[in-house]
């Protein structure tokens, strides 16, 4: 799995630099409204089984203003549904940390459900080929 | 960055230099020793940090110094005249209207200014009005008394 | 908090210009209740506050064509004492009465509060069932916007970085309207709702119809809703009992609230349709108070105690 490429899937990703075979360094930023993120933590390829298509990453990310700090887990899985079809599922667990957390619980979730949405779009499209 | 503000406290002028991010509770507290005015949850809910800007109650944990600059502040030092404490004070030392007094402050600097534009308000009007100030011993009860019995105290 | 420059400038013109100087980085502070908080909590980071204080002319409120003109820089405590407003829109100073405390009405500004744009927010619902609209103001003009548009999404509105509201406008309302705001406040007076719905309902000549009926809510969304299922419901409709609670029901369909200390998504759905349905039977109330009013012998107009005009910060 292209790593830096799914990362770039999702909303807001501005960097994604490779440190080791499972481990990359990616910065990201979350706005909402007058509020901006900016995240910058580690991506962290936790298990890539090509025969099971499916993946599992892990991202820990820290606020620079120590606002406060983002991690989750995503797993992702294609299902063969038929000779055309296929399935993505994607599950993710996200905590937030912080003052964020605390202050922004709804905005976040809200936030965080949009952007998933988007990566999925996104990554929808770079499996259809289009 | 800093700011040279002026403004009147309680009557008496002063000129001092604050940094922009400066809140106006901490300009009182440290910069004029006023710590009459105390911080309770930073966060304008509870009221203990009420003073009166132009006559008008505001959270001065939420403004900031130099938005202060050219007003006219009201703390709770500023309530008694020449060493007399104002109706509102002597109501609350009479009925009780004060437990561990650290919501108290707050407590008579927006009651002195409800008396001001109501000077004998019902128990409804005092829980509109005084509803912003918390306290955590009191139950309210001699709180709102206080504030009802207070105009016996008015010249 | 980090350090910021502090700029009072003293005309529209050159608050503008500060805007400019220093580009994205710098905020419009108003009465600062909203923004002052963020920047305590760093999640708001400005390198420039530019205040609105000594910028005159912007907070009057005045009769204009029939309707309301409410400067933007006018405070809350200003708009719910107002003997206009308490005469004319009695609902809209209620409304503004319902916001948190008076520690924080004395310093929030009309504009402001709008252009902060928190989906749990008292005015928003009230101004759009009322169709209000606002006036932005940038340096190289003014556009008019309706607010039921206006906001898009969780602190975000259709405003530019460099847009200022100066007006808020209120259109006369046809004869035969009645209007409600109705909070459900989940425990402390001074909170946010857990959902609150306004209605503005018209009646027709004969009383017995419903010619035009505008419903919005709070806090059913990351943005105050306007319910047009609901509406189309009631619009051009005869007068029926259970027309309002069919309403109520409809409304559920425009609401998608987030589950919070406030109360459940389900919750905040279910009590949406109780909510409209009684805004809806107050505002109708309304209604029948008003000709009642009118049909009666004129009283003495009540003295009402006086009014301290609201102070510009």
């Amino acid at each position: 799995m292209d790593v830096p490429k799914v990362a770039k899937s999702l909303p807001g990703v501005d960097s994604v630099s490779k440190i080791d075979d499972t481990t990359y360094e990616g910065a990201l930023t979350v706005r909402v409204g007058p509020i901006k993120l900016n995240l910058q933590g580690k991506i962290i390829l936790e298990e890539q089984n090509k025969s099971d298509w499916r993946a599992a990453l892990r991202a820990e990310a820290k606020d620079r203003m120590a606002a406060g700090a983002v991690n989750g887990k995503t797993i992702m899985n294609l299902k063969e549904i038929s000779a055309n079809m296929t399935e993505l599922v994607v599950e993710t667990d996200v905590n937030i940390l912080g003052k964020i957390g605390e202050f922004g619980q709804p905005i976040i979730r809200k936030k965080a459900d949009s952007m998933l949405k988007e990566f999925v779009e996104n990554i929808k499209k770079q499996l259809s080929g289009k | 960055m800093n700011k040279k503000i002026k403004f009147r406290v309680n009557g008496k002028r002063h000129e001092v230099e604050v940094p922009t991010n400066r809140m106006l509770i901490d300009c009182l507290r440290y910069d004029l020793g006023l710590t009459g005015t105390k911080e309770g949850c930073s966060v304008g809910v509870c009221g203990a940090c009420t003073v009166l800007m132009d006559g008008d109650m505001i959270s001065s944990c939420l403004t900031l110094a130099v938005m202060a600059d050219g007003h006219e502040l009201t703390t709770v030092e500023g309530l008694a005249k020449d060493g007399e404490l104002n109706p509102v004070q002597k109501s609350f030392i009479q009925y009780g209207g004060f437990q561990c007094g650290i919501c108290t402050p707050g407590q008579v600097v927006a009651a002195t200014a409800l008396l001001k534009e109501n000077p004998k308000p019902n128990e409804d009007e005092i829980k509109d009005w005084m509803m912003g100030n918390l306290c955590r011993c009191t139950g309210y009860y001699k709180i709102i008394e206080s504030i009802q019995k207070a105009h016996q105290f008015a010249k | 908090m980090i350090p910021f420059e502090y700029r009072t400038p003293k005309s529209l013109k050159e608050v503008h210009a500060t805007l400019k100087e220093f580009g994205g980085d710098a905020k419009l502070l108003a009465g600062g209740t909203a923004l002052v908080i963020m920047m305590k909590q760093r999640l708001v980071r400005p390198t420039c506050l530019v205040s609105l204080s000594a910028v005159r002319g912007l907070n009057g409120i005045e009769i204009k064509d029939g309707g309301l003109s409410i400067g933007g820089l006018a405070t809350h405590r200003a708009v719910e004492s107002s003997a206009l407003v308490r005469r004319r829109l009695p609902m809209l100073a209620e409304t503004y009465h319902h916001v948190a405390t008076l520690r924080i009405r004395n310093m929030a500004t009309v504009g402001g509060g709008l252009a902060h744009a928190d989906p749990n927010q008292d005015p928003p619902p009230s101004l759009i069932a009322l169709g209000a609209t606002v006036k932005a103001t940038s340096a190289t003009g003014s556009r008019t916007l309706a607010l039921d548009e206006f906001f898009k999404d969780y602190y975000e509105t259709l405003l530019n970085p460099d847009e200022i509201i100066t007006e808020v406008i209120v259109p006369k309302q046809a004869p035969n309207t009645g209007a409600a705001y109705i909070k459900f406040l989940p425990r402390t007076a001074d909170d946010y709702a857990t959902v609150s719905a306004a209605a503005v309902l018209t009646l027709d000549k004969t009383m017995k119809t419903i010619a035009d009926v505008r419903i919005a809510l709070g806090s059913v969304g990351v943005t105050p809703v306007r319910a047009t299922a609901a509406e189309a419901v009631l619009r051009g409709q005869p007068l029926k009992a259970e027309a309002f609670a069919e309403a109520g029901e409809q409304a559920k369909q425009a609401v998608d609230p987030v589950s919070d200390f406030r109360g459940s998504a389900a919750y905040k759905t279910d009590m949406a349709a109780v909510f409209v349905r009684r805004a809806l039977e107050k505002a109708l109330a309304d209604i029948r108070q008003q000709a009642k009013a009118k049909a009666a012998p004129k009283p003495k107009p009540a003295v009402k105690k006086a009014v301290k005009k609201g102070k510009r910060r």
